[in-house]
């Protein structure tokens, strides 16, 4: 008998947009649940608040998605990257990537042109 | 495991013993030496509903019109560098219609959504008369302003900022382009190309009649 690894779900698509909703609602959840783990599987020097403030914000760069489809493969990459995240496959420098305002406040954009034309931007 | 706060025991204490939470008395939020102090208290209820939230709301018909100015505000991926440019407008899947919202899916950089790409099709090569090679469409990426190219210090060698900078793509047809640009969420613009006007000419029509005075004399 082969156990399916743990966290692994079977493909599926969403009916309609209220099916969507739920299962976007349980994946917000998870990931919100899982914060405190990560934090100590990762032994990141963040704050969990900054860990879920992340996660929102991940969630929240989609809010306005008008396709179902687009929808669904959006929730298959969450899965895969919560499974992937408590399975403990990544590594520092996976997680670290969502981090890196936070790691590095220089890495950003300038604020108008000005600042960025005088930073040498152009 | 995560280190919960309740214990096993907790769940069988009676409802009168469970410690209740009371408002009043409720301790700040915990600040961290790295995170600076929040201005509002997360124990107030929000006063905007849901329906009135300012950051929920239907865009105008203004607004979903294609913007000509950077956007400064745009959330960042890892991939930024000095050498990012500033995008115009970046998809977000909200864009009506049925193509596949691939930008947002793909995973790509963010930046790529700022820079130009050109559609055109390959010049035919002044050295030679055929043409083989200038029947298909490439999709090619502007130079950026400042990273594309400088000298290595140690060794003279060409280094770039640019990861597209060897990269064309290479399309049957410019709808195809357009289409794949449009998925992308590239900003393009198509090079329409130079086609040769070729006249046919027969050599009987020197001998053909023509009643008024000619001009050209192309007979004997």
């Amino acid at each position: 008998m082969i156990n399916p690894t743990y966290l692994a779900v079977r493909t599926r698509s969403s009916a309609n947009w209220g099916d969507a909703k739920t299962r976007v609602i349980h994946s917000y959840r998870d990931w919100i649940r899982s914060a405190p783990e990560v934090q100590q599987m990762y032994t990141l020097s963040l704050p969990v608040s900054t860990i879920r403030t992340k996660i929102r914000q991940e969630f929240e760069r989609h809010r306005y998605v008008a396709q179902l489809k687009t929808v669904d493969v959006l929730l298959f990459n969450s899965h895969q990257e919560y499974q992937e995240t408590l399975n403990y496959w990544k590594q520092l420098t996976h997680v670290l990537k969502y981090f890196r305002t936070e790691e590095e406040p220089k890495a950003r954009l300038p604020a108008n042109f000005i600042s960025g034309f005088l930073e040498g931007r152009n | 495991m995560s280190a919960l706060p309740r214990s096993i025991g907790s769940r069988l204490l009676p409802l009168v013993a469970r410690p209740t939470v009371r408002r009043a008395f409720a301790p700040q939020i915990r600040h961290y030496a790295d995170e600076p102090s929040p201005k509002i208290n997360a124990l107030d209820a929000p006063s905007t509903k849901p329906a009135e939230a300012a950051m929920i709301s239907r865009e105008s018909g203004g607004e979903g019109t294609p913007s000509h100015q950077p956007d400064y505000d745009v959330s960042i991926d890892y991939r930024v560098s000095n050498f990012s440019p500033i995008p115009k407008r970046v998809m977000d899947g909200s864009e009506p219609g049925d193509s596949v919202a691939a930008a947002v899916l793909s995973g790509a950089p963010v930046d790529l959504q700022a820079r130009t790409v050109r559609i055109y099709r390959p010049a035919k090569s002044a050295t030679q008369s055929g043409d083989w090679h200038s029947h298909h469409w490439v999709m090619d990426w502007d130079p950026l302003p400042k990273g594309h190219r400088w000298e290595n210090p140690l060794m003279g060698w060409q280094s770039s900022a640019d990861f597209m900078q060897g990269y064309s793509l290479n399309f049957k047809s410019k709808e195809d382009a357009v289409a794949f640009a449009n998925k992308q969420g590239y900003e393009y613009f198509v090079q329409e190309p130079n086609e040769r006007k070729f006249v046919p000419k027969a050599y009987a029509n020197n001998f053909v009649h023509i009643p008024k005075k000619l001009k050209v004399i192309r007979t004997k």
